[in-house]
Order: C-alpha cells, then structure tokens, then sequence
C-alpha cells in the first residue's frame, strides 16, 4: 500500500472511502477545504489508483484563550477489507508530522464515539492519544464522544 | 440639486437618500427585515426608484421570497440601466443562481459605471476563472493590483492569472516583483513559504531547474519555507530532473521520511539510471540489491518488500514470495490476494504463489470436523483458505473455491470476510441471488460495521431487491434525512446512486433509472460549482499550489467513471425514449409487485411526514437563506416528469458532450454520441463518433450495428446513393430529412474507409459474422443487425441460438445481453433460450423461468441461522 500526500484527485476516492466506513460523512466540498486551507496535512494509502485509507486532517481554527495551536483529525478511517497493515497507524503518523513542523502544533485532537471500541483502542494503545474529556451529545445522534489528545511537543523541530 | 453626473431618477432627496445609505448596512449587517421596512420607506414615496429596488430584491431574495426578489430586481435594473448597484445587485442574484455568464455580463455592466470598484472587480475575476476566460481575468487582476499594490493577495491573484493563461515568464517576473517589495515577514510566516513554493513550481514548470533549486535551498535555509516535505521533495524532484548526483541522497532523505511511499523508491532508483515500470533482466540484480537493502533498513515498511517482488523473477522470486505469504498469513491480512493479483500477469509468479500457498496449506490441515490440534494456529489455517479461495476464482475455478470457502467456514463460521467473497464467488457466477443472501449472513455477523452494510446493499440492488438495499442502507444513514436515499444522494455517494441507477434499470423501470443518472451528473455540477468559493479564498490564503491543481481537477473532472458510466446509460434511456415515446406515457407504476408499491407508499408517508416536522420548526423571519437556492422539495419522486420531458435528445447530447473530449478511448461513449447524433440528424458527428470507434476498435459488435444503422439511414438520399451506395435498402429506413450536400461529400469521403462500398448490407453483415462467429457479442450483433434489414424473425431466432453452440466464447453478460434481445423482439423462444442458458451456466440463477423470480428474490432475504456458539473469533 502507497502512503502519501493527499492530492485534490484524491478527494473524491477519500469520500467514497469514508462513506463505506464511517456514519460521519461530508460533501466533497468540506474535504475541498481541508485540502486547499491545509494542503500538508491530509495523506491517503492507495492500491493502484483506489483510496482504501485516509486522514483528513486540520489545524483548529479558533484556538481558546491560553491553549496552544493544536491540529485536529477530522475524520480517518480504513476500508475493511485493507485492515491490519498498520495503515491507520502510518496515515497519523504523517500527518502529526506535518502538523507539529509546517503549524508548530503543541498538540492533536481528535473525537471518538463512545461506544467505537475498536477506534478507542487504535488511538489509545497503538497511536498513545489519551482521553482528555467527554463531551456529551457530540454526534447528530445524541451519542457522547471521547475528546482525545496526543501531545506532539517531541515532534517539533 | 442632484450632484452632478447622477440622473435625476436616481437623486434622493436627503431623508430618503440618508436611508438608502442605511439599507445598505442593514443589509451587510445582514438585517434583513429592519433592511426591508427601510427600503419600503423609500419606495412609498419614490416606487420607482431603480437601486431600492434592487435592494429590496436582494432583501427578498436573502429571506427565502427568491422570485418576488428576482422580479424586483429585473424592475429595479429597467428603472436605472446605468446604476453600477442595480448591475452588481443583479450579476450577484445571477451568481447566486450558479448562472455565472450571465453574472459576469452584469457584473461588466456594474464595471462601465464604476470601474474601480474593488468589490465588483474580485467577483468579476472569481467569475472569469469559473468560466475561464483567463485574459480578462489577466486584466481584471492588473486592475486590482494598480487600485491596491500594498495587498499581498494582489500580486499572488496577477501571478495566477498568468499562469493560468499559460503565461509563465509573466508569472515569475509578478513573483519577483512582489518578492522585492515585500517587506516585514513574520517567522514561520505559513502564507509566505506558501507562496515560495508556488514560486518554485513556476521555475520547475520552465524548466529553469538551476534557478528553482537556488531559491529552495536560499530559502530552505532561511526558513522562510517552513514545509519541510515541501522542501525535501521538490528538491529530490528538482535534482532528478537536473541528473545531480545529489539526487539520490534527497530520495534517500525522503524514504526515511516515509519508508512507504512507492513514489520515493522509484525516484530513489530513477536516480540510479533504473526505471522501475519497465526493469530489464541486466539491471534487475542491482534494482533487487536497492530494494533489499531498504528492507533491511526499514523491516516495518511493505513498500520495498511489495517492490522486490514485482522486480524478482525465478528462484529469487519464490525465496522472496515464501515469507512474504507466510507473515502476512499468520496475522491474517484480509487484502493480501488483492495486492498480490497484479503479480498474476506473469504465469510463473502465479504458479509460485499456487504452490507456495498449497504447500502450506498442507502443513495446516486436518480433518473437517476434528478441532484444531493445538500445533496449529487456527488463523493461519482459515486466512489460508480465504486465499486461495481467492485465488480459485481469480482463475475461473469457482467450484474449487466454493469448496474451500465451505471448508473455512464449517471451521470458523464467525469471519466475515469468507461469506462476504462467498458471495462474491456466487455473484461472478451469475447468482446475485445467492450472493446477496451470503454477503447478508456477512453483514449480520457485525452490525456495527458499515463497509459490510453497504455491501449487502449493493448485493440486493445487485439482486434487484432496491427496496429492501434502501431498507439496508438505513440503517447507517442520518435518521434525521428525508429518506436513506436522500441522505446517500446528499453526500454524494456515487456507489449507491450508480448501482441504484443500473439495478432500476435492470429491473425494466426506465424512470427512476433516469432519475438516478441525472442525480450523479447533478453532483458532477456541484462538484464544478464547489470550485467557486475556492477562487477568492486560496488566493486570500496562498495555498497556490493545490488550487491550481483543483482548477486542472475540474477541467478534467467529467472523466470519473461515475459519470461516464451515468452518462452513456442516461442517454441510451433518452434515445430510447425518442424511438419510442410512448414509454413515458405508459403508467410508470405496472411493473412494480404489490410489495413494492406498498413500501412506496409507506416510503411516500414517511417523507411527508418529515417534511411537515420540518415545517413545524420555528422558524425566524429574518434568517439569512443566503443566495443560493435550497434543494426545492422532490416534486417527481418516481422519475415520471424526467422521462416526459421534452426533447430527450437534446437532454443526451447535452449530457455525453463532455465525454468527447475526457472520454475519446470509451468505444461505448463513442457509440453512444453516434446514436444521439445520428438521430438530431447531425451527421458529421455521427461519422465522426464512428471514425473513433473505429480506431479504438474496428471489429467491435457495438460499432458494426452502428455501421449498418448509418448506411441505412443516409442511403436514401440521392447524393449519397450516387457517391457510395448501390445497394437497396430494407424497410422503415426513409427518413424525413436528409444530409444537405455539403455534409454528404464529407460524409462520402470518410465512410468508404469504414464499411465496404459495393456490398450489399446483407452480405456485410454476413461477412462480419464469418469472421467472428466463435464470439458470442459478435453473433449477437449479426443477429440484431439481420433483425433491423427486416428478416424474418425465426432466421433471427435461430441466428442468435448460434451462441450456445460449443464453439462460441459466451459469457454470462453476452447471454443476458441475448436474453434480452430476445425479449425485445418478443421472442417465444425466450424461455427456451434461458432454459438452454440456465444449463450452460449451471449455478447462475439469472436465467431461471420468469415465474420463480419472485420466488429467488424473497430466497435472497432468507438467511439461515448462523451458528449460535461462537467457536473461534477471528476478526
């Protein structure tokens, strides 16, 4: 499996991806900003030509009084079907690279649904992001989400 | 006294021009309803006034009351034809209304009145990149940059331009402008080394690579460019290109980076005089030693051990190949088949692969019903099946596969992954049945997985069972959307929306198969309207770069199999329609079982009652509703209105237009561009659709139909009989119109190099047949095209039977294709072709008597029990 840089003919196959794996699903044109306000931080595996994983990532845009830059994974996810190649795990790691050398990011975020075990367990054990908070009601249906974090200070250069 | 130079019947009098001037904010405060009582205070007194007119318009437009608003303005534009706010209020309803020429007509209006205006200049630029036009925008931008110098997005915005007009040396020459002038950046200035990049790429794109690797490194080492990827691959990119020796070393930089990033090794090899698509057998070792060696360097990354493989050969290969198989077994990779199938070109790497996996599968297997011996992981042995099930029906032996599945799941009945290629297997041999009902047993093994959801939605629309697809699909789609249909289409997934489509139409309902082609070409609009915003906002951030290559993504955009696909099928459905216009009228409900019509109407509740919560929500008046017009609520829910509508061939045309230019090596676009031409009697087009595919493909069945259909159809005219035609012509080939003369002398002249002048069509078609009678498509075209020059249909009959004889190639697909000949024809002989058919394929289901499908497709639903106990859980 090829890991690199998203690029914009990428967009369409990191939708289609998404829409097979996830419930959060988004028009092209959300992950045409992602691309064009952050074109280092999005990366993709691909098996001759088809997307079978992705990281759509971005910085946080309004950073609250006293934290720090931080970016965020809006959505990662990989088909089944191309599990257990570590390929989550190499998608973040570019993209964290990114995020703490292009933005100087103190930090990652990202949501998790409560009841996804199987995500909690990828960024918790295999990737070292711990819970930060819970913020109740976070999906559209009502369930709570995981706030989790990664700090990135060991990145920045 | 009006100031002068301003008509008389747009001067205000103080009070009313003091609260024009308040509309104004009100509006840009975005408050609209205060904005609206305020213009109505004016046009009390002065009804005619042109500009608060416009205003309120544009007031109406933004609260939801879109015609109203649009009527006033039109009022307001009469009123005052010189107001460059009655021009700009309109070109923005215009642009809100995705009509971007017509916006720029009035945005160009607004511009003879006040021509500097900065705001109407930036939205008259955004609307030349939409449409292109790249040396007005050229000028547009000089405009800009002269009124503001001091704007950094100024410079980027000319620079762009010029680029995009093909301009380098301008470009560069903006850039170093700017570059000289700019003063004060900031550390870690991201827009900065944004800009630099672009900067760069200019330099590469004039092949001046020295200069371009001198302001990367200037810069690199300065740190104004902050991208450290960036840096390190332009500059590995850049060195390739000037076969540095320096080269190697930058790959070598970038492979660290990421050790899987195949474009990294090929760079890396390229730099040793190694092209990596095409290894020859006398550098082969020394690329194999490269890739080695990174394997040793990176034991975690697949990249350079997945290369090695595709650049061994022989006994090297099987040494590699062992262990790359054994690993990736024993922890259960489920996309190990698929990623070694492109190994399979080579016969001998695919007989390695057979028999390394064989081999140990041997060390592995025990008795069918014994328990696993304890010496065995029960893992290696069921990931091991699974493969070479794979494997099996790669090569056409699904019996073997099947077996082998059978075994895997009696061990282990809780992977999913082995009913969902079961069904797989079932589905390659023609029982979408079947394959539906094992990828539901898949399904039902995880629930909370998607990706098997939509699988089994797929399989039933694959089945034909849409009802029950959607019923699937629901349960991961927003609870809150009008329908799980409405939320598929929403986010834009082409999967759905195109086996939706296909499975409509294979089930005979050409209107809600229309209704779906036209919703992916709908979202191939919106995917060219996304474009817009993106005009303004990249060149504000500088993320120049990847804009520009959105702008040669959008270009390009209609190439996407989805469309081409949703094209060619919209528009045979169009033709179709043309040839036989009584289909729209025939009642659009008759072929819908008692079943589906119920779960219409239960559908057709729920969406009413949706939609009546909706309205209950409360809702303020003065929301902002913004421009652009909401999805007006679906007023054709089965597709009837689509398909009597007017002037379907225009509708086709219009559709396959893109293809011609992003789709010229589809010999089925070209097909289909000849039948809609060859129809709205454009003749050239049609000889020209014909040329292409004939050089695509000079023996294809499609185009030997066409062919025929194309003589017949021009034969009687006269001056095209003199020049090339002295045959007679069968029945029903007169048409009302001719080619004018012009078109035939063009047409005379091109023709003769596709089809035989002196032959009577009959034996041209009979020639064509002798020379491809062992190819199913072939007889199957011979037998349409005997059909249409008006033989009896039992010769007919009895030609298209010739598939099933034992020296013609025949697929599933041709013999559906058959099958449906035969039905169109009204063939009695229809269940006697599927009954023989049926035998041929012996476990598909597709050609079973007509009457048992209901019968099959309530089979597709059952699922048997899976195993309560759960033994092993693998997943």
């Amino acid at each position: 499996m090829n890991i690199r840089l998203a690029r914009v003919d990428d967009l369409m196959g990191m939708q289609a991806c998404n829409l097979q794996n996830l419930p959060e699903n988004y028009t092209l044109k959300y992950y045409l900003y992602h691309a064009l306000t952050w074109p280092q931080l999005s990366y993709v595996a691909e098996e001759d030509g088809k997307i079978v994983g992705y990281i759509l990532a971005k910085m946080e845009e309004d950073v609250q009084e006293g934290d720090e830059p931080h970016g965020h994974v809006t959505s990662i996810s990989v088909l089944r079907s191309y599990r257990r190649l570590g390929l989550a795990k190499r998608l973040m790691i570019q993209s964290q690279e990114a995020m703490a050398t292009v933005y100087k990011a103190a930090y990652v975020s990202l949501h998790v649904r409560k009841s996804n075990r199987a995500a909690l367990g990828l960024y918790r054990d295999t990737l070292g992001f711990t819970v930060k908070d819970i913020e109740k009601g976070y999906y559209a249906d009502g369930e709570d989400a995981y706030a989790m974090r990664l700090s990135l200070k060991d990145l920045a250069r | 006294m009006p100031p002068a130079g301003i008509p008389p019947s747009r001067a205000l009098p103080l009070k009313e021009s003091g609260l024009f001037k308040e509309v104004l904010h009100y509006y840009e405060d975005r408050q609209l309803k205060k904005g609206l009582k305020t213009a109505d205070a004016i046009l009390k007194k002065f009804p005619k006034h042109g500009e608060t007119l416009c205003m309120k318009g544009l007031i109406l437009t933004h609260m939801g009351r879109r015609e109203e608003g649009l009527e006033l303005v039109k009022q307001g534009v009469r009123f005052d034809l010189t107001s460059h706010i009655c021009w700009h209020v309109f070109g923005l309803i215009q642009k809100g209304q995705k009509n971007y020429e017509e916006a720029l007509k009035s945005y160009t209006q607004a511009l003879r009145f006040d021509k500097d205006n900065m705001n109407i200049l930036r939205d008259a630029a955004h609307l030349q990149t939409q449409l292109r036009l790249y040396d007005a925008l050229v000028e547009t931008r000089h405009t800009l940059l002269r009124l503001r110098p001091q704007l950094r997005q100024n410079w980027i915005a000319l620079s762009v331009a010029y680029h995009l007009r093909g301009d380098l040396a301008e470009s560069k020459k903006v850039l170093e402008q700017f570059e000289n002038i700019v003063k004060n950046v900031p550390d870690y200035d991201v827009e900065m080394s944004e800009i630099l990049l672009y900067h760069i790429r200019v330099l590469e794109e004039l092949s001046e690579y020295t200069e371009a690797l001198a302001l990367l490194d200037t810069h690199a080492k300065s740190r104004m460019i902050i991208d450290r990827v960036a840096i390190m691959e332009y500059r590995a990119r850049i060195l390739s290109k000037l076969q540095s020796p320096e080269a190697q070393q930058a790959w070598q930089g970038l492979i660290e980076q990421n050790p899987d990033c195949y474009d990294y090794y090929k760079g890396f090899l390229s730099s040793r005089a190694i092209d990596l698509d095409a290894v020859t057998d006398d550098i082969r070792p020394g690329a194999l030693q490269i890739l080695q060696d990174f394997v040793q360097q990176f034991p975690r990354a697949a990249a350079p051990q997945r290369l090695a493989l595709s650049v061994s050969t022989g006994e090297q290969f099987k040494e590699l190949v062992e262990p790359y198989l054994r690993t990736r077994l024993q922890k259960g990779v489920p996309s190990l088949f698929t990623d070694l199938k492109a190994l399979y070109r080579s016969p001998e790497k695919r007989d390695a692969i057979e028999s390394v996996v064989h081999a140990l599968l041997d060390t592995l297997a025990h008795a069918p019903d014994a328990p696993c011996p304890s010496s065995i992981d029960p893992t290696v042995y069921i990931w091991t099946l699974y493969f070479l099930a794979q494997h099996h029906s790669h090569l056409g032996r699904h019996a073997k596969a099947l077996e082998l599945l059978d075994t895997a799941i009696a061990h282990t009945p809780t992977l999913p992954e082995l009913y969902m290629f079961r069904g797989r297997v079932l589905k390659r041999l023609g029982d979408p049945y079947g394959a539906a009902r094992w990828v539901d047993q898949a399904r039902l093994l995880d629930l909370q997985d998607r990706f098997l959801n939509a699988r089994c939605g797929k399989y039933r629309l694959r089945a034909g069972l849409i009802d029950e697809a959607v019923e699937v699909f629901g349960l991961f789609t927003k609870k809150d959307a009008v329908s799980p249909a409405q939320d598929l289409e929403d986010m834009q997934s082409l999967l759905y929306l195109i086996e939706e489509a296909d499975a409509q139409l294979r089930n005979g309902n050409h209107a809600m198969a229309l209704k779906k082609y036209l919703a992916i070409q709908k979202v191939f609009d919106d995917f060219e309207d996304d474009q817009f915003d993106f005009h303004g906002y990249s060149v504000r951030k500088f993320t120049i770069n990847i804009y520009l290559n959105l702008l040669k993504w959008e270009d390009n955009l209609r190439s996407h199999p989805a469309y081409v696909h949703a094209a060619i099928a919209a528009s045979r459905i169009l033709v179709k329609l043309h040839d036989d216009p009584s289909m729209a009228s025939a009642a659009s409900d008759s072929h819908l079982s008692g079943a589906e019509k119920k779960a219409k109407k239960k559908a057709k509740k729920a969406e009413k009652k949706v939609q009546e919560e909706a309205k209950k929500a409360p809702s303020s008046t003065n929301e902002d509703k913004g421009l652009e017009a909401t999805a007006p609520k679906d007023e054709d829910p089965d597709g009837t209105k689509l398909l009597q509508a007017p002037e379907p061939l225009e509708r086709a045309a219009k559709l396959l237009k893109p293809l011609q230019t992003l789709a010229k090596s589809n010999i089925e676009a070209w097909v289909a561009v000849y039948d809609v031409a060859i129809r709205r009697k454009k003749y050239l087009q049609a000889v020209q659709a014909l040329h292409h595919a004939h050089a695509l493909q000079a023996d294809s069945p499609e185009l030997h139909v066409r062919l025929v259909d194309f003589k017949r159809r021009c034969a009687p005219n006269p001056a095209l009989r003199v020049n090339m035609f002295s045959d007679t012509i069968g029945p029903g080939s007169s048409l009302s119109e001719k080619p004018d003369e012009s078109v035939a002398t063009v047409v005379s002249a091109f023709l003769p190099k596709l089809l035989p002048d002196e032959m009577s069509l009959e034996a041209y078609n009979s020639q064509f047949l002798q020379k491809h009678s062992t190819r199913g498509d072939a007889v199957l075209a011979a037998a349409k095209v005997s059909q249409a020059l008006g033989a009896p249909r039992e010769e007919v009959e009895a030609a298209v039977f010739n598939v099933l004889n034992a020296d013609v190639e025949l697929d599933i697909e041709t013999a559906v294709a058959v099958d449906a000949f035969l039905s169109e024809i009204r063939s009695p002989r229809e269940e006697e072709f599927r009954s023989a058919a049926g035998e041929r394929f012996a476990l598909s289901t597709v050609f079973v008597p007509h009457a048992k499908l209901p019968e099959l497709r309530k089979s597709a639903l059952h699922v048997p029990n899976v195993a309560e106990e759960k033994e092993e859980v693998i997943s």
